[in-house]
């Protein structure tokens, strides 16, 4: 059994102009020790889904079906109580954002105990010396556990964000846009000590971004989504070699590289569709260059197709 | 001036002066300042995309708008078509500015929410008084538009702003510059807040603002995956100086400068097979130096600093044809 369970996830905001399908029946699983990517635009619903693993989706917004099960129980009816010992020490959260995500009158040490002592029954002296050694870890430093956010730069506080999340080795990390926004050199050295802690800690990561090469580095699986569903889902290797679904294909080919031949890009016709009124039937039919009849009428089911992947169009049999 | 050279820029330096309050102007010490662009020359030829590559703070922005003077340089020199932009007055400067114009980062702050497609274009025209009356100004708008990719323009004539999507809106932006068929065109991260499937549609658009009206570009950013696709050549921006420049695929194949290295290493690779590259650096970018440092500003970083060198500032050289570095280590 898997790690984390997604099923038929539905999650509407119900807003003036009436319901946004946010997250519409959405299924993943995440194994142990491994790396998922989550990959899509803004609006597509990607951080919208990973929220509501942690119960963070808050009104209009609603949780209206489905299950997500986390070693055993389902997520969606734990109490209050339960779901607040569940984060940080279950399944861990870095957010986006490690610029507004801090506390910023707080010393990063004090925050990184704050988090062990919620969760472990230690002294606070303990904890303190547990959350310098976690700025040890992401490559910070013991010496800086008393500076405030403000004296670290975007990459030193998206590491501090990762040592708190880190703290109470959680059994499920959460990486919402973790490089988004920092300097190349700045997300390499976070992207490298992300697969660093992957390796010592066994952390399975759910790791989410707009950015195809960030997720080409990091996971094991990717899922594509695309204006509230998944679209596509399989080994990075394999679906990045040969994407089926054309949402997928049409991403890796508008996608430019610094390394290797430079090849022809090809841009996709069209904006996302806003989610309060989504296309009929495949929600990608008006931008699709194969689009068939079928297609603005039925909504193709995402299937097996062979050694894992899952896709969802008509084209494909 | 060579002939093809529709921008050359000598020496430009831009300061900006580090505020010390009250107890500052007592003080006997020197003013401090940042220095953003610190002594930056090159050209950018006719029909020539040029990119300027960098992190935040190296002083690209500050380089791209001291170039349209929406900032005032501190010294050096600016030639648009040979016209010295940085002794204009004010009238003159309106009438080169018809010829030199900015693409911005943020396409939803950059257009007047309360004007709609149309009049935002027809503001551009009426100010540089392209043509007479009103049917010239509207087919001249609607022809723009159907360049820039809002077709059918009856759709998107009347609209505000904000029933835009991302992607269109920043098609507006190209369409208000492309409107005065300017000779050059400071893009600055013109498609870093779009969504990624629409970036290569702006992307596009700007190559063809090049190929179809002989449109000069700079183009700020600090993708340098997107650079290589729109660029002919690159410059590289360290602590407000070019450090490498030369056409894009000898920058991308046979980076000579450590921090351009560094930089192409860095960047990941939409390739799941291809291993993470080793970073042959450390560090971070320091805070754009108050003091003046009279060294490599690569210095403190750099794999193959050399002691002997220190008090001393590499000079760009010219390494092959239009191939230029400013690092002691290349000969």
């Amino acid at each position: 059994m898997a790690l984390l369970d997604v099923e038929n996830l539905k999650i509407y905001y119900f807003t003036q102009e009436g319901p946004v399908k946010a997250v519409d029946d959405v299924s993943f699983s995440v194994n142990e020790d491994e790396t998922l990517g989550l990959i899509g635009e803004s609006g597509c619903g990607k951080t919208t889904a990973v929220f509501a693993i942690l119960r963070f989706v808050t009104p209009p917004g609603r949780i209206v079906g489905g299950k997500i099960v986390f070693e055993g129980r389902d997520i969606i009816t734990l109490s209050d109580e339960e779901m607040r010992l569940l984060r940080g020490k279950g399944i861990a959260m870095v957010f986006q954002g490690a610029q507004s995500a801090l506390n910023p009158v707080m010393t990063v040490g004090k925050q990184i105990s704050e988090v062990i002592l919620e969760h472990e029954s230690i002294t606070k002296e303990e904890a303190w010396e547990k959350a310098k050694k976690q700025l040890e870890l992401v490559g910070i430093g013991s010496a800086r556990a008393k500076n405030y956010p403000h004296e670290f730069s975007g990459g030193m506080k998206q590491r501090v964000m990762v040592a708190i999340a880190t703290a109470c080795n959680p059994g499920l990390l959460i990486m919402d846009e973790p490089v988004t926004g920092l300097d190349v050199i700045v997300q390499r050295q976070l992207l490298t000590l992300t697969n660093d802690l992957r390796a010592k800690m066994h952390l399975p990561i759910i790791f989410i971004t707009h950015d195809l090469s960030v997720i080409a580095e990091t996971c094991d699986r990717v899922a594509v989504m695309y204006a509230g569903k998944i679209v596509e889902q399989g080994n990075t290797v394999s679906l990045y070699k040969d994407p089926m679904h054309p949402y997928s294909k049409a991403l890796i080919r508008s996608y430019p590289s610094v390394k290797g031949e430079k090849r022809e890009l090809k841009s996709i016709p069209g904006a996302p569709p806003r989610l309060i009124n989504p296309p009929s039937g495949c929600r990608f039919h008006p931008r699709c260059e194969y689009a068939m009849d079928i297609c603005r009428t039925e909504e193709p089911p995402l299937e097996n197709r062979n050694n894992g992947r899952l896709v969802a169009c008509h084209l494909i049999k | 001036m060579k002939n093809n050279e529709v921008l050359r820029v000598e020496e430009l330096k831009k300061y900006f002066p580090i505020r010390k309050g009250l107890a500052g102007l007592f003080s006997s010490r020197k003013a401090e300042y940042v220095r953003a662009v610190d002594g930056v020359s090159f050209t950018v030829r006719e029909g020539e995309n040029l990119g300027f590559v960098g992190e935040s703070g190296c002083g690209k922005t500050t380089m791209g708008r001291v170039l349209l003077r929406l900032t005032e340089p501190t010294s050096g020199k600016i030639y648009c078509e040979g016209i010295d932009i940085t002794s204009l007055n004010r009238r003159n400067l309106k009438e080169q500015r018809r010829r030199m114009q900015m693409i911005f980062q943020d396409p939803h702050g950059s257009l007047n929410p309360r004007r709609t497609v149309n009049e935002i274009l027809r503001q551009s025209v009426r100010i540089h008084k392209l043509v007479d009356g009103k049917a010239e100004e509207d087919s001249l708008i609607k022809k723009t538009l159907e360049d820039v990719g809002l077709a059918p323009t009856d759709e998107f004539w009347n609209r505000y702003p904000i029933l835009l999507s991302g992607g269109q809106r920043q098609r507006v932006g190209v369409a208000r510059v492309l409107i005065l068929r300017p000779k050059l065109v400071v893009a600055d991260e013109p498609i870093s807040m779009l969504d990624v499937s629409v970036r290569i549609g702006v992307l596009e658009l700007l190559l063809a603002m090049r190929d179809e009206f002989g449109i000069s570009l700079v183009y700020i950013t600090h993708d340098l995956a997107t650079a290589r696709y729109i660029c002919d050549r690159i410059a590289i921006m360290y602590l407000g100086k070019i450090v490498e420049i030369g056409p894009t695929e000898v920058i991308y194949s046979k980076p000579l400068h450590p921090y351009t290295q560094a930089l192409i290493a860095a960047v990941p690779v939409p390739d799941p097979t291809v291993k993470m590259q080793k970073l042959p650096i450390k560090g971070y970018v320091p805070v754009t130096g108050a003091e003046a440092s009279s060294t490599c500003g690569f210095y403190e970083r750099c794999p193959y600093a050399m002691k002997k060198h220190v008090g001393e500032e590499p000079p760009l050289i010219e390494v092959e044809p239009d191939h230029y570095v400013a690092c002691f280590k290349v000969k």
